[in-house]
């Protein structure tokens, strides 16, 4: 154990591609981390992958020697998800620290996620270092981008440390910066053991390995421990560190981060934002204050392609939900698409995680419906919380409806700010704020629908601007909202799966383009099928595909019969993958367009 | 049973831009050979056809009249020797219109080859020339005549509609001409694109556009209304008769009945086997002059191909499939929206319903 003195605890925020990956092999490599030929790039992502296909354990905080001044420091770089999907989950690892390097692209200068990821670890306490990166890049403007960021952390310019993650240039400085600015970690070892749990993961070998920061206390190697939030006890049986590969201790001192293998089996049980304590008549009194239960945002129904894999799809998510705490998900039978399962994610980047992931590692062919959000209907004060947009009430059956609201950071070039004031305020935004960070650039504070953000948004952002805006948002709370359930029928039948809850004002909109959509999609049948799209009983649109009146060979003889036999065949597979809405014949890939929502998610690295 | 023999040849003047059959231009060298090849192969095959009723014979192309008359007496002549050709048997001809003449026609019918089927296609002009034939209707009126005059009493014209720049009304005119010349029988087919053939591919690269179904349903419905109009009996999808005048061989095919094919790339059929000559006619030359059939493939119908057989073709003729053969349930919707009639005990396409065959035939036996 450390002396708490003599630790520094400390993450790296970033926009993404800012550099933080390749800053890291540099604290690695300056602190003698890695021997230098086992040195490779992005050593800290690549574990990462590994333990996506369950060799190893991912290294979500590693352990940093270094010596200065004649004293011995114990630095413990802990990693933050980069993604406004898991922004609570971004919170708890900032809990975990004091400092927080605020790392800033010289050439791109300050984004949406820099200025979220500064505004939580500003708000978790911690004290910013900041610096540019890529000082090396002859577009870089360190000036124009320390003035930039010195303006928006309160600091003299000057005081922005300027790097180059690729050269190492400056990073010592940086490092030497970190231990003098960031405060050493508060603790006593003869209080009750608290640590907090800031992340979690599964190995199929040693069950559930916590990552954790020990506050007060001491965790020993070997230990009953009690999870106060899950109120459920387990012997541990390892606490050790990353260096970066993990490496067991006899215990972790106040102060100290590191892993715990739980001898719990279920991911569920070990919580983000949990409090490790001693089980017993040693335990804590009280948790660390900030615990949440993981919500999802985003929701979607997932139906296999092939009806008859409904139990590979099932037994996929159970596996999936061995390593995804956040990950949701309920039974649901769809009229138009049979069984399947309404799924529950943290964000659309999750969601296309676990998506990839059911269709990549469990050779599954999916159709996802559209991602709804959560809405909340209240009916003679009672709340009624819809997940899926098939099963929100007629309208006139309830007193309103809630839907989520987000506090959307919006950062783009002066010249791009008309286009996207109107972007937003078409997507029902409400301006809260809006400043200069310099002549060219301009940040936008909006209160937003989280509905309107996961239709499209994104991609709408970046193509009004050319790219060069950035996004980031956090959960604000449940507002009303005059919003209206859309039915689209097929020849009179409704088709849940085309089902979605939307602004009233937009609701006869949105009901043509999917009217004219799947015009373009439905084949022609043997008569004609009316495309209808209806708020409650009244069709707001309609269109309609004509009868298919010619289906046939107009020669068969001799030589053809063999031909138009095996054409007939051909047709019959293709009739097994067309799915049956009422009388009408839908083929798969007409569902699967229809419900296609063409976005890219903000911040995915993919 | 009675059986049917097909001979195929595949040589024409020109090549037509929507035609994928096995038919080639400028090979008229070959002709003497492959009239020679073709009394080889019947000697080779017939043997096997020893005791089968022989009720037809369709010498069909490419077009058979670029052969001299001496040379297709000479092949009808050794067919009744190889093979037991009932006297009464229907014997059929294909020509176009440019390489017959009254001379010709008159040869023709004395060997034997009393009906005689005229590739015409269309009477207008446009269509004609979308569809790259190189006949006029002039000729086609010509030819006719040539016919009648040396005494055809059963003479087909073939029709095509839907070709790029073919309207209804041009369409009703070629049948209204059509009617005019009284033929004992007409077949109109829906022109079908051919990804193989320059039309197609000039389909593909959108220089043409494809025809319209909705119009081609357009003009199946006036052709079957003008045609019954004027007393043809539409016994099959893209064809018409006047009574007594159906096509015993091409019913044959519809029927099932047994058929050998003699010819590049012809097609044999007989106790649920299929089997097919090579197609390119030196390949074919080659093997029938080394004294070996010149099969190229085959396929044996398991009991579920023959039943999906039997089934969509009865449905092209008015035969059509014992309604014990169907589920009711499968029919009861077809029955309802008018596609199917019951008559008799058989499940009959209306006119609507043989526009709409394949999905009939997947709905029925699906």
């Amino acid at each position: 154990m450390t002396d708490t003195s003599h630790i520094r605890n400390f993450c790296i925020v970033a926009h993404i591609d800012h550099g933080k990956s390749t800053l890291a092999d540099r604290l690695l490599e300056l602190t003698h981390a890695v021997a230098e030929r086992d040195m490779r790039e992005q050593y800290l992502d690549k574990m990462d992958l590994e333990r996506e296909r369950g060799i190893t354990i991912k290294a979500q905080a590693v352990r940093l020697a270094y010596e200065t001044g004649g004293s011995a420091y114990e630095l413990n770089l802990i990693d933050t998800p980069g993604h406004v999907d898991f922004t609570y989950e971004v919170s708890r690892s900032l809990e975990a620290c004091e400092g927080a390097v605020l790392l800033v692209d010289a050439a791109q200068g300050v984004e949406a996620q820099t200025l979220a990821n500064y505004h939580l670890a500003r708000d978790a306490g911690l004290v910013i270092v900041p610096a540019l990166n890529k000082i090396d890049l002859p577009q870089a403007e360190p000036d124009a981008a320390a003035r930039e960021l010195g303006e928006l952390v309160g600091w003299d310019p000057e005081d922005v440390l300027r790097v180059s993650a690729k050269t190492g240039e400056g990073v010592t400085a940086l490092l030497e910066a970190v231990i003098e600015r960031v405060p050493p970690p508060e603790g006593s070892r003869q209080d009750p053991l608290r640590a907090l749990i800031f992340d979690s993961s599964f190995d199929p070998y040693r069950g559930v390995v916590a990552y954790l920061r020990v506050k007060d206390g001491v965790l020993p190697s070997r230990s009953r421990i009690r999870l106060m939030a899950s109120k459920l006890d387990s012997e541990a049986e390892e606490a050790g560190i990353f260096a970066p590969e993990a490496t067991p201790v006899a215990a972790l001192g106040p102060g100290e981060v590191g892993y715990l293998v739980t001898g719990l089996k279920d991911v569920h049980q070990v919580k983000v934002g949990d409090t490790v304590t001693i089980a017993g008549k040693h335990r804590a009194k009280d948790p660390l204050p900030g615990y949440r239960e993981p919500k999802p945002m985003v929701w979607s129904g997932l139906f296999p392609a092939e009806g008859g894999d409904y139990g590979s799809l099932r037994d996929a998510l159970d596996r999936l939900k061995l390593s995804d705490a956040a990950l949701h998900y309920d039974p649901e039978t769809s009229r138009a698409l049979g069984f399947g399962f309404r799924c529950g994610f943290l964000g659309l980047l999750h969601m296309d995680i676990v998506k990839e992931r059911l269709e990549r590692e469990f050779g599954l062919e999916l159709i996802a419906t559209a991602p709804n959000v959560e809405f909340h209907v209240v009916r003679s004060g009672e709340i009624i919380v819809v997940h899926n947009p098939s099963e929100m009430p007629q309208p006139g059956t309830y007193d309103l409806v809630r839907e989520p609201v987000v506090l959307a950071t919006i950062i783009t070039p002066s010249e791009y700010l008309g286009p996207v004031l109107d972007l937003c305020q078409s997507r029902r935004g409400e301006l809260l704020d809006m400043k200069y960070l310099s002549p060219e650039r301009a940040e936008v504070h909006y209160h937003l629908p989280l509905a309107e953000i996961i239709f499209d948004f994104f991609d709408q952002l970046k193509s009004r601007t050319r790219g060069y805006a950035s996004l980031d948002y956090e959960h604000w709370g449940y507002e009303e909202a005059d919003l209206v359930r859309v039915d689209v029928l097929l020849h009179g039948e409704p088709v849940d799966a085309f089902s979605s809850v939307v602004h009233r004002e937009k609701a006869a909109q949105y009901g043509r383009s999917m009217v004219e959509r799947l015009k373009e999609l439905i084949p022609r049948q043997l008569f004609d099928v009316a495309i209808q799209a209806a708020i409650g009983s009244r069709i707001v649109a309609r269109e309609t595909v004509k009868a298919k009146r010619k289906d046939v060979l107009a020669k068969c003889y001799g030589g053809d019969i063999t031909r138009k036999r095996k054409l007939l065949e051909q047709q019959k597979k293709g009739k097994a993958r067309l799915r049956r809405v009422g009388k009408v014949d839908v083929p798969q890939e007409a569902f699967i367009a229809a419900l296609r929502v063409d976005e890219r998610t903000p911040g995915a690295k993919r | 049973m009675s059986a049917g023999v097909y001979v195929h040849v595949p040589f024409c003047l020109t090549r037509c831009g929507y035609c994928d059959f096995n038919a080639y231009a400028g090979l008229g060298e070959l002709a003497p050979r492959y009239v020679r090849a073709l009394h080889r192969e019947a000697e080779l095959t017939g043997p096997d056809w020893a005791g089968e009723e022989i009720v037809s014979v369709f010498v069909g192309g490419g077009t058979p009249t670029t052969l001299e008359v001496a040379d297709l007496t000479g092949v009808f002549a050794d067919l009744r020797e190889r093979f037991e050709v009932e006297p009464d048997a229907e014997v059929t001809i294909e020509g176009n219109p440019d390489t017959v003449d009254e001379v010709k026609l008159e040869g023709l019918l004395a060997a034997g080859y009393e009906r005689l089927s005229m590739g015409a296609q269309s009477f207008d002009v446009d269509v004609l020339s979308a569809l790259e034939r190189v006949h006029s209707p002039t000729s086609v009126r010509r030819a006719f005549a040539a016919a009648r005059a040396v005494g055809y009493a059963n003479v087909s014209l073939d029709l095509i509609y839907g070709a790029n720049g073919e309207t209804v009304d041009s369409w009703g005119r070629t049948l209204e001409e059509t009617i005019a010349l009284a033929p004992e029988h007409v077949s109109a087919y829906a022109l079908t694109i051919e990804p193989s053939t320059p039309l197609g591919r000039k389909v593909q690269s959108g220089l043409v556009p494809a025809p319209d179904p909705d119009v081609q349903a357009d003009m199946f419905e006036m052709a079957c209304g003008l045609l019954s109009e004027a007393g043809y009996h539409h016994y099959e999808v893209s064809n018409w008769a006047k009574p007594g005048f159906e096509c015993v061989h091409n019913l044959g095919y519809w029927e099932r009945r047994p058929y050998v094919g003699l010819g590049a790339g012809a097609h044999s059929y007989r106790d649920d086997r299929r089997w097919w000559n090579v197609r390119p006619p030196q390949e074919y030359l080659d093997r029938v002059e080394a004294g070996v059939l010149p099969v190229g493939g085959h396929e044996r119908l398991e009991p579920s191909d023959a039943y999906l057989e039997e089934v969509f073709l009865r449905l092209r003729i008015l035969e059509g499939v014992p309604a014990s053969w169907i589920e009711p349930a499968k029919a009861e919707p077809f029955l309802e929206s008018g596609l199917l009639e019951e008559h008799e005990g058989a499940l009959v396409p209306t006119e609507r319903g043989m526009l709409l065959l394949n999905k009939l035939v997947l709905a029925l036996t699906g």
